[in-house]
């Protein structure tokens, strides 16, 4: 894809800055809200930008389409995960969770519903929260980050219900098997675990890194993303993208992506991914083929 | 016969009268004494009628005669004879009836004439004196009309009015009892008061008069001591410029400039004018001077009759050259360059003095063909500067005020017009010629009060007037200032210290092992070369009036790569860096996101590095972080499983945790005063 040409505009100190700003800029995560039109898409500055789906993939889609429609700041640290309910958009970053009404969310000077925070045990840093994770029969959310547990938050009453704890090391990502309510984990510790929420306890680990087909030791053996479908799984990080095959818990196609996965969605028979470092998101309408990307 | 003696008788006649004597010539004097026949008597006795008839009668008589006379001679005979004497001596009695008769009509026709002569005469007198009366009457009515129309001269004097007169005059010569009756005395009293009032009048004008002349000449005294006064001034002003310049009061200097300015071009003395008045009114330390030779300028506005002549010379002397050699075109052009790029002989020269004794020389310079401003800049400090060989461009003339706002590089002409008439010169851009004749960047137009419409639509930054030249003012010793700072940190960081002062210190941690081994300038091609910096030339953040270095820090095997862009607009512009890492593999930001931290760490976060203001520190500041950031990176590196061999940094920095969120960064943040590193 194209940039275009750089223009010779005089700089000031402000120009300048932004320039800078987008430069270093990445995108930590994204949703799509309930009607299919919007993407949200939350950076490590804690900004959100909410960009027009419908106009970005239109026939008459020009350069102003792919910009946000409005961008807001939500968090004061990175927001690195987000996810949506029928009518709420929630973003976590820095050690708490708020919530977005979407009806409201492109007026300026939107306000946040509410904003919680887990229990954590440590109180010298604040850990982030890297993964949402909604349930809908539950009616909660499971969040998981730096303090290694999930926790699982009832959405109307707002308390935090559950901490599962197993990981070694900070959790990365979630995904939530439907068939028989499962969560899926992947940390930094380079295991993949299943938690069965109804017993609370953790279900099946896959240490992906131990496998040869996938690893890769230079990078490390963390687990960046996650996806499931009921049988299949897809994770990649240190290790490759790959794409598992739950029961037997083996690896069936490699993804030839060299850069670490930061977010990997399925949507329909879509492959989301915000591959690289740089302030974009790509859109993958076949697997393996980038169409276009949408950048801040 | 009878008409001589009738001749001779009227002379007679006319003398006396009654005294003709009959038939007898000459004998008047015998004859008038005694009888005399008077025949005027006779005629008075006849009668004229009687006297017609009697001559009818013998004039028939006659006839009668002479026909019997003639009957006779013709019958012829001889008594024929005594008839024909008979009948002649009848007619000759006849005959001499016939001469009485004439005589007595010539005396009465003499009687007549007489008589109407007589009578014309008295007519004729008569005539005369009725003419004579007449003329005497004419000319009587003549003067009586003159005397009716005679004006007096009285009358042809205004008067005043009758009510005026009869309040005014005082009685004596009014005597109103008597003129009021009297109109002829009136008047002669409204005369004499005329007359004298006429006279007070006139004593009173020659007494105005004479006050006049003393006026006047008491004027011509102050005058001449006036005048006396003007040198005496002069001396004593001579005498107080000693006494100016001790008190610091230069008025003499003052004005004298102020006298040269007369004689600037438009641009430069609206420049002139705001640059002094900036000076009075906030800057104390801003000097103003013109340079050049004013009489120069003035030969520029000479008459053009004398031009003319010239060029009616240099035009005969150019035909001839052409018909004996032609002047190569090359030459020809040279001189048309020359003449196009012109500078106006006088020049502003402007001293910025900064706060650590270092002076920013301006000399300001007028292009007349091409109307616009340029400016030559020089940096002199207080003491001697050693030049580091990377710091060569900081302060040199022609780059120390590039982009003093942004885009304001100062290489092109900002009058767009001028591209024409380089057209004709063939020459390109000014940028061959700006080291010559100095930059014209556009403040320096805005500052003589030139406006040039903008090729580009770009949003133009306020400057109006006043603001402008203050703005400006402040901008130019800040650059300067920033120069010399950085010149004095090149010189310690060629030598591989990172100078950080006192008051920064708190932002890096005590022990910091990485240090910084080189510091060069690159060029702008070669920094575009660099595979690490695409996305900064790409960003449009590169252009050609940047500054380009490479710094090498180095710990162990590690070696950073550092490719620095020093805007002109440093440090309120920040210096970008681009890392490259070669260790264990090539590392850049497009494929290790912790160089990208880094970088992000000293480019976007730099506000916290500026230190205090005016922030001269960012860029010694800045890479003193990469050396801290460079430790926290090796410290804190993974070890590899696959690779044996222990690590070769081992973890010296405190960190609460090695890894966090989902790009799992290394924790590059340094807290004070608690001294370990934490994630953003």
């Amino acid at each position: 894809m194209e940039r275009p040409a750089p223009v010779a505009v005089p700089l000031g100190q402000a120009e300048v800055f932004q320039a800078l700003q987008r430069l270093h800029m990445t995108v930590f995560s994204q949703s799509v809200s309930p009607c299919g039109k919007f993407l949200a898409a939350g950076n490590n500055y804690g900004q959100i930008a909410i960009f027009s789906l419908s106009a970005a993939l239109s026939s008459e889609a020009k350069e102003e389409s792919k910009k946000p429609v409005v961008t807001f700041q939500a968090h004061d640290g990175p927001v690195y995960s987000m996810v949506s309910t029928d009518r709420h958009l929630l973003s976590a970053g820095d050690g708490e969770v708020k919530a977005w009404l979407w009806a409201e969310i492109l007026k300026k000077g939107c306000k946040e519903m509410w904003r919680r925070q887990p229990p954590y045990r440590t109180s010298l840093e604040v850990p982030e929260i890297n993964a949402l994770l909604l349930v809908p029969k539950e009616n909660s959310l499971i969040l998981a980050g730096g303090d290694c547990q999930l926790h699982t938050m009832d959405l109307e009453t707002g308390t935090f219900t559950r901490a599962l704890r197993g990981h070694t090391d900070y959790i990365h990502c979630l995904a939530l098997r439907e068939r028989s309510p499962e969560v899926l984990s992947g940390g930094e510790d380079g295991a993949v675990r299943l938690w069965d929420l109804r017993t609370a306890k953790e279900a099946q680990t896959i240490e992906v890194y131990k496998h040869e087909e996938c690893s890769r030791p230079h990078n490390g053996r963390w687990i960046g993303c996650l996806a499931t479908d009921s049988d299949w799984m897809v994770c990649g990080g240190g290790p490759a993208l790959t794409l598992w095959h739950l029961r037997s818990s083996t690896p069936t196609t490699i993804f030839p992506i060299r850069a670490p996965q930061k977010h990997v969605t399925f949507y329909q028979d879509l492959v989301l991914t915000a591959a690289g470092n740089s302030c974009r998101v790509d859109v993958f309408t076949n697997l393996g083929y980038r169409a276009f990307s949408l950048s801040f | 016969m009878s008409s001589e003696s009738s001749k001779k008788r009227k002379p007679k006649v006319i003398r006396s009268d009654g005294a003709p004597a009959e038939g007898k010539r000459n004998r008047s004097d015998t004859e008038q004494e005694g009888k005399y026949y008077s025949e005027e008597a006779e005629v008075d006795l006849r009668d004229p009628g009687r006297d017609y008839e009697l001559y009818k009668y013998t004039c028939q008589e006659l006839q009668r005669l002479m026909a019997e006379i003639q009957d006779l001679k013709s019958r012829g005979g001889k008594d024929v004879a005594i008839e024909i004497e008979e009948r002649r001596i009848q007619s000759c009695v006849h005959f001499m009836t016939l001469k009485k008769l004439n005589r007595l009509a010539h005396i009465r026709l003499k009687k007549g004439r007489d008589q109407t002569h007589e009578a014309k005469q008295k007519v004729d007198a008569y005539h005369l004196q009725l003419q004579n009366l007449l003329y005497e009457v004419m000319h009587l009515q003549k003067e009586i009309t003159k005397c009716l129309e005679f004006k007096s001269k009285h009358e042809e004097i205004d008067l005043v009015s009758l009510e005026e007169f009869y309040k005014e005059a005082p009685p004596d010569i009014s005597k109103a009892e008597v003129t009021m009756g009297d109109p002829h005395q009136q008047t002669l009293a409204r005369l004499d008061w005329e007359l004298e009032q006429r006279k007070r009048l006139a004593e009173k004008y020659r007494e105005c008069l004479s006050n006049k002349e003393k006026i006047l000449k008491e004027i011509e005294v102050k005058k001449e001591y006036l005048s006396s006064l003007q040198p005496r001034l002069n001396s004593i002003m001579q005498a107080s410029l000693p006494v100016q310049e001790y008190l610091f009061m230069p008025f003499d200097q003052a004005h004298k400039q102020y006298e040269t300015a007369r004689h600037l071009p438009p641009p430069l003395y609206v420049l002139f004018v705001q640059a002094t008045a900036y000076g009075q009114a906030c800057d104390k330390t801003l000097s103003v001077a013109i340079e050049g030779s004013v009489d120069e300028a003035k030969a520029l506005f000479k008459p053009p009759d004398d031009s003319q002549d010239d060029e009616s010379d240099s035009d005969a002397e150019e035909e001839q050259t052409t018909k004996r050699r032609r002047p190569t075109l090359g030459v020809q052009l040279d001189d048309k360059r020359k003449e196009m790029l012109k500078r106006h002989p006088l020049s502003v020269m402007v001293d910025l003095k900064c706060k650590d004794e270092s002076v920013l020389h301006l000399t300001f310079y007028y292009l007349m063909n091409l109307n616009i401003l340029t400016v030559k800049a020089k940096v002199t400090t207080a003491t001697e500067l050693i030049t580091p060989i990377s710091a060569g461009d900081l302060l040199s003339p022609d780059s120390v005020l590039s982009c003093l706002y942004p885009g304001d590089h100062g290489k092109k002409t900002p009058n767009p017009a001028n591209q024409y008439q380089f057209d004709k010169v063939g020459i390109l851009t000014l940028r061959d010629y700006v080291l010559d004749l100095g930059h014209p960047y556009l403040w320096v137009q805005k500052l003589g009060g030139l406006h040039f419409p903008k090729e580009t639509s770009l949003p133009s930054h306020s400057s109006l007037g006043a603001h402008h030249m203050e703005t400006t003012m402040k901008l130019l010793k800040t650059r300067v200032q920033s120069r010399l700072a950085l010149h004095k940190q090149f010189a310690s960081l060629e030598h591989g210290i990172v100078p950080v002062t006192s008051d920064c210190q708190y932002l890096f941690p005590a022990k910091v092992v990485s240090r910084l081994v080189k510091w060069v300038t690159v060029a702008h091609e070669d920094y575009m070369e660099l595979h690490f910096t695409k996305d900064i030339v790409e960003a449009g953040l590169a252009g050609d009036t940047n500054l380009y270095y490479m710094a090498l820090i180095e710990r162990g095997t590690a070696k950073l790569q550092a490719a620095v862009v020093l805007n002109p607009g440093y440090s309120s512009i920040p210096p970008i860096f681009q890392l490259c890492l070669n260790w264990k593999g090539e590392k850049t930001n497009s494929n290790d996101d912790n160089i990208r931290a880094m970088e992000s760490e000293v480019n976007v976060c730099y506000k916290e590095l500026c230190g205090p203001r005016p922030g001269h520190q960012l860029l010694t500041n800045q890479l003193q972080r990469l050396c801290v950031l460079l430790d926290v990176y090796l410290e804190t590196e993974s070890h590899d499983d696959s690779v044996e061999g222990p690590k070769e940094f081992p973890q010296e920095k405190m960190c609460l945790r090695l890894f966090r969120g989902p790009s799992r960064m290394k924790p590059f943040k340094y807290n004070h005063p608690q001294g370990f590193f934490s994630h953003r």
